[in-house]
């Protein structure tokens, strides 16, 4: 049984990454970055269990502090750059180029 | 075996909510199959006796964070215009797919190769909130003092960035 837990996580691993190069809408993109760690902390979980210590348990609490941290400053620069372009195109916020 | 189909309709719920992510067009549509995704994940974590961190992944993830960002999608007012016209969106899914999918591979033969484990429901308060939270603060208190720096970090950052730029003039 612990074999299908973490081809599931493998699975929404592998689809957070295609959402991440294939779409070019911000919220979408940041939304599969927040799958992925999903996926990761699916995979912590299992080990736990397997092991049956609580270290994955712990981190999966840091995984979901940092996701909160990124989804905070995230959405602050999403939110400035839809303020300076009104576009949520990934392509258009292309500012470093020179 | 009655956890093994839960476990099915969860797997199969959290792929579905995932590829909906991937494929809606509007970034509502994409947040509310998201939503399914974690709450399904939420019940595989009760499933693998994750009592804390299933409370946690409802609390915070499904409630805190998700609602923030349905609230930013509708702060911003989208209109149709405003999102990126993606005709070419399923050749370049189709491709992403194809560069993805050696990786995958790569995993499930790695996973392949441990150990079968069973992953009943175990009893004895594992993962409860007493249990976790003192390996929380006598193994991982360094860690843990780190994250909450982290976090006053960005919300010291996040105020500075959306906050009132017209007085900084």
């Amino acid at each position: 049984m612990m074999h299908c837990y973490l081809y599931l996580s493998i699975i929404l691993f592998c689809l957070g990454i295609v959402g991440v190069i294939a779409r070019r809408n911000v919220f979408t993109v940041f939304m599969s970055v927040e799958l992925m760690l999903n996926a990761a902390n699916l995979a912590f979980i299992t080990f736990s269990r397997v092991h049956e210590s609580m270290d994955g348990h712990v981190l999966a609490m840091m995984v979901m502090a940092v996701a909160a941290a990124e989804a905070a400053l995230a959405l602050a620069v999403v939110i400035l750059l839809h303020k300076h372009k009104s576009k949520l195109d990934t392509n258009v916020f292309s500012l470093l180029k020179g | 075996m009655f956890a093994d189909g839960l476990f099915i309709g969860f797997a199969v719920l959290a792929v579905l909510g995932a590829v909906g992510l991937v494929l809606f067009r509007h970034p509502m549509n994409g947040a509310m199959s998201f939503v399914v995704t974690l709450i399904s994940l939420a019940g595989l974590y009760a499933l693998l006796s994750a009592k804390l961190i299933f409370a946690l992944q409802l609390i915070v993830y499904a409630g805190a964070i998700m609602s923030l960002i349905v609230f930013i999608i509708m702060f911003l007012n989208i209109q149709p215009g405003d999102l990126p016209q993606e005709e070419t969106k399923l050749f370049y899914v189709l491709g992403g797919g194809i560069v993805v999918l050696p990786i995958g591979l790569f995993l499930a033969k790695i996973v392949k190769s441990l150990p079968e484990h069973s992953t009943e429901i175990l009893g004895n308060n594992f993962g409860g909130v007493k249990e976790v939270g003192l390996l929380l603060f006598r193994d991982w208190l360094i860690p843990f003092e780190i994250v909450s720096i982290l976090l006053l970090v960005s919300l010291v950052g996040a105020v500075i960035l959306a906050g009132k730029r017209g007085t900084t003039k």
